[in-house]
């Protein structure tokens, strides 16, 4: 009723509207609408001939206006024959335009020609439109056991503001199994592919409604909301974070679902739910993870190779018409591969939509994560995304990470283009983390040491709290008094050496000048500890520990007067050329005496140390 | 895109990372046991605030690049 209407509507808008426009003329018009996945794609070629006297540089395509608010994306390109697919090929500049005599129920885009048309001039270009929600299941509710049909509607003849002069339209379906299809003249119908056409000489605005009734069990795989959130660390990684809201977009399912039925039969008991679906990530991806909020979760299948990492989800229950679910998916990628330099900017190049085969996204929300000091940002896009900045708190940041996000509604795997963020970032901020850690670490340290140094006793002025305090000190003298016996000590155990060289190479001199410098540094000691002494003679809580202590300087001294007895007599037995025999016998007595002694100060040392 | 864009990496490689945080926090708890040794034996009036100072940065600057490795490596990219 409602396509009755519109062409009633078409056809006076037809008769109102044909002389208005210019002079061109579609000579051939090639459609091929393609079913065969939820996603509807119009490729059409098209030649357009100037058959007026006018130069012409723009071409009006038309889409009515319940086409026009499905539509995703659009693109013209010059058409190339086959086999010459090798050059890249440049988009023709499409713009929506609003001509003034135009009928409102039809929207409008003009495609820029690469060079004017000149009369009887004509060119040849390609148009892909891809729309999105143009299927209508019809039956609207179905249970587990039925098939899924699906209605679309379009006009047989192209609908184009000029004449066109030989057109044909073809209709690929999934399935041969059609449930019915419009008849038109020159119709005809090969396995899963409507032929309409060849139809000539149409006036322009001219609408022939037809509607393809057929099966198609493909999954309606439908996002509701994504949210993709990509964070740099130049670290040396690239996350990515992908948030699904996703949704079957097909027939309603009704009725209830067994379990049994599906898991026994699942091709005819559940034949138009999706169990799985398929990412195509970029190569060398790793740490990927498949989760939602209840946790992991453990059917996904991980396989890659050089060219592409695949992920192969499973969703907990199969999807059925109506059925949400929501996860969560992350990878992270390698960021040689996505961040690049040019002329002191960085900049991250990666693709803008989900390595979800063939979804529909109704609201795409891209967040890029910059790190944390990171100044003029740019974005440049292939296509109008709405945008604004936002910031982040995350591991280790003080202000912040600056968040560019990107929104953009109805996207189609067509919109899975590279897009480019451009940035400032100094390479010292980089340190501003492990600082983070130092500083942390430090203030520990610090805080310990201020611990230790603390007296955080409360009465200051009580017995105990002096008599620790004198104790205190007393053990500091005592530490600095056993510091300057274990120097005379090492002094000796030089003089010792010095002895051996001497034994060793004869050389008198050396050794007089070692001993010239013993001396020096002992007297030097011993002066150093008298005050010691003296405070520890005058001080109270010494008392008990100061026997010890004298008796170990007394000890001490004895030490040092006889290795000075027996380096002189060492020293004197060579000087008088004696043999070593002899002079060994010499000191045999004393070097027994010296090392009791020797034995006795390390035990009085150690008894000190233990108080 | 200017053709002279050339491919930003991480200062370290990453297939280091563990092995420097290893090494780096081995080194960091080493120096901090010795802090820790100096704070606990020295008396309070002999012990010298400079070297507790310098211990315990060395210490916090292995600990922390060592902790950061340990973290990347872990795959928490910072």
């Amino acid at each position: 009723m409602e396509s009755f209407r519109f062409c009633f509507l078409m056809l006076t808008i037809a008769i109102l509207a044909s002389p208005a426009l210019s002079d061109l003329v579609l000579s051939k018009v090639d459609r091929r609408i393609y079913l065969t996945s939820h996603i509807v794609r119009i490729s059409s070629t098209m030649k357009v001939e100037n058959a007026g006297s006018e130069k012409e540089s723009k071409v009006l395509l038309a889409f009515p206006e319940q086409q026009a608010k499905n539509m995703a994306y659009l693109i013209a390109t010059p058409h190339e024959g086959k086999g010459k697919g090798k050059n890249p090929v440049v988009a023709l500049p499409v713009e929506a335009a609003n001509p003034k005599d135009m009928p409102a129920a039809l929207t409008l885009y003009s495609v820029s020609l690469p060079k004017g048309l000149a009369e009887g001039d004509s060119f040849t270009f390609d148009v892909l439109a891809v729309f999105t929600h143009a299927l209508r299941p019809i039956p609207e509710q179905i249970t587990q056991a039925d098939i899924q049909l699906v209605l679309y509607q379009d006009s047989a003849h192209y609908l184009s503001p000029y004449a066109v002069k030989v057109q044909s339209l073809s209709v690929k379906l999934p399935d041969s199994r059609i449930e019915s299809y419009t008849k038109l003249e020159n119709t005809k119908i090969h396995g899963s592919e409507i032929k309409y056409g060849p139809y000539e000489n149409i006036p322009s605005f001219s609408y022939s409604p037809i509607a393809v009734h057929f099966e198609s069990n493909l999954p309606f795989a439908v996002a509701h909301e994504l949210v993709r959130e990509i964070e740099i660390s130049h670290w040396g990684n690239v996350q990515v974070t992908e948030h699904y809201k996703l949704i079957h977009g097909g027939a309603q399912s009704k009725g209830e679902f067994s379990r049994l039925d599906f898991q026994a039969r699942p091709n005819v008991r559940g034949a138009s739910a999706f169990r799985y679906l398929v990412a195509n990530l970029p190569p060398r991806a790793h740490s990927v993870y498949y989760r939602d909020e209840i946790g992991n979760i453990s059917t996904s299948h991980l396989r890659g190779d050089s060219k592409k990492t695949e992920l192969l989800i499973e969703p907990r229950y199969p999807m059925f018409g109506g059925w949400r679910t929501a996860f969560t998916i992350g990878y992270g990628l390698p960021l040689q591969d996505f961040l690049f330099e040019s002329d002191g900017k960085r900049f991250l190049n990666i693709t803008f939509s989900s390595p979800m085969v063939e979804l529909v996204i109704d609201a795409l929300i891209v967040k890029v994560v910059l790190p944390e000091g990171s100044s003029d940002i740019s974005v440049a896009a292939p296509f109008p995304v709405e945008q604004w900045q936002e910031t982040k708190i995350s591991h280790l940041d003080i202000d912040g990470r600056p968040v560019v996000v990107l929104k953009k509604t109805n996207v189609v795997p067509e919109h899975n283009q590279f897009f480019q963020v451009y940035y400032h970032f100094s390479q010292l901020s980089m340190l501003r983390e492990p600082l983070m850690l130092i500083s942390g670490f430090f203030f520990f340290f610090v805080a310990c040491i201020v611990y230790m140094h603390a007296d955080i006793s409360i009465s200051k002025s009580s017995a105990s709290y002096l008599a620790k305090q004198q104790w205190e000190e007393v053990q500091a003298v005592i530490q600095q008094v056993q510091n300057i016996i274990s120097r005379c000590l090492t002094t000796h155990d030089n003089l010792e050496a010095s002895l051996r060289d001497l034994s060793r190479t004869g050389n008198i001199q050396a050794c007089k000048a070692a001993r010239k410098a013993a001396d020096g540094l002992l007297k030097e000691l011993s002066k150093e500890l008298k005050p010691l002494l003296t405070f520890l003679q005058s001080s109270p809580s010494a008392a008990q520990v100061l026997p010890k202590v004298e008796e170990l300087v007394a000890k001490e001294r004895e030490l040092q007067e006889k290795v000075m007895v027996k380096h002189s007599t060492v020293v004197d037995g060579y000087e008088k050329k004696l043999g070593a025999r002899d002079i060994e016998n010499r000191v045999a007595l004393q070097q027994q005496k010296l090392t009791a002694l020797r034995q006795e100060v390390d035990d009085l040392l150690e008894f000190i140390d233990e108080i | 895109m200017a053709p002279p864009a050339k491919p930003i990496t991480s200062p370290v490689s990453d297939a280091w990372y563990p092995t420097l945080a290893l090494l780096m926090l081995s080194i960091g708890l080493v120096v901090t046991a010795s802090f820790f040794i100096y704070e606990a034996t020295s008396l309070k009036r002999n012990r010298c605030l400079a070297k507790e100072l310098i211990t315990g940065g060395v210490a916090s600057v292995f600990l922390g690049f060592g902790s950061l490795f340990l973290l990347l490596s872990a795959g928490v990219y910072v």
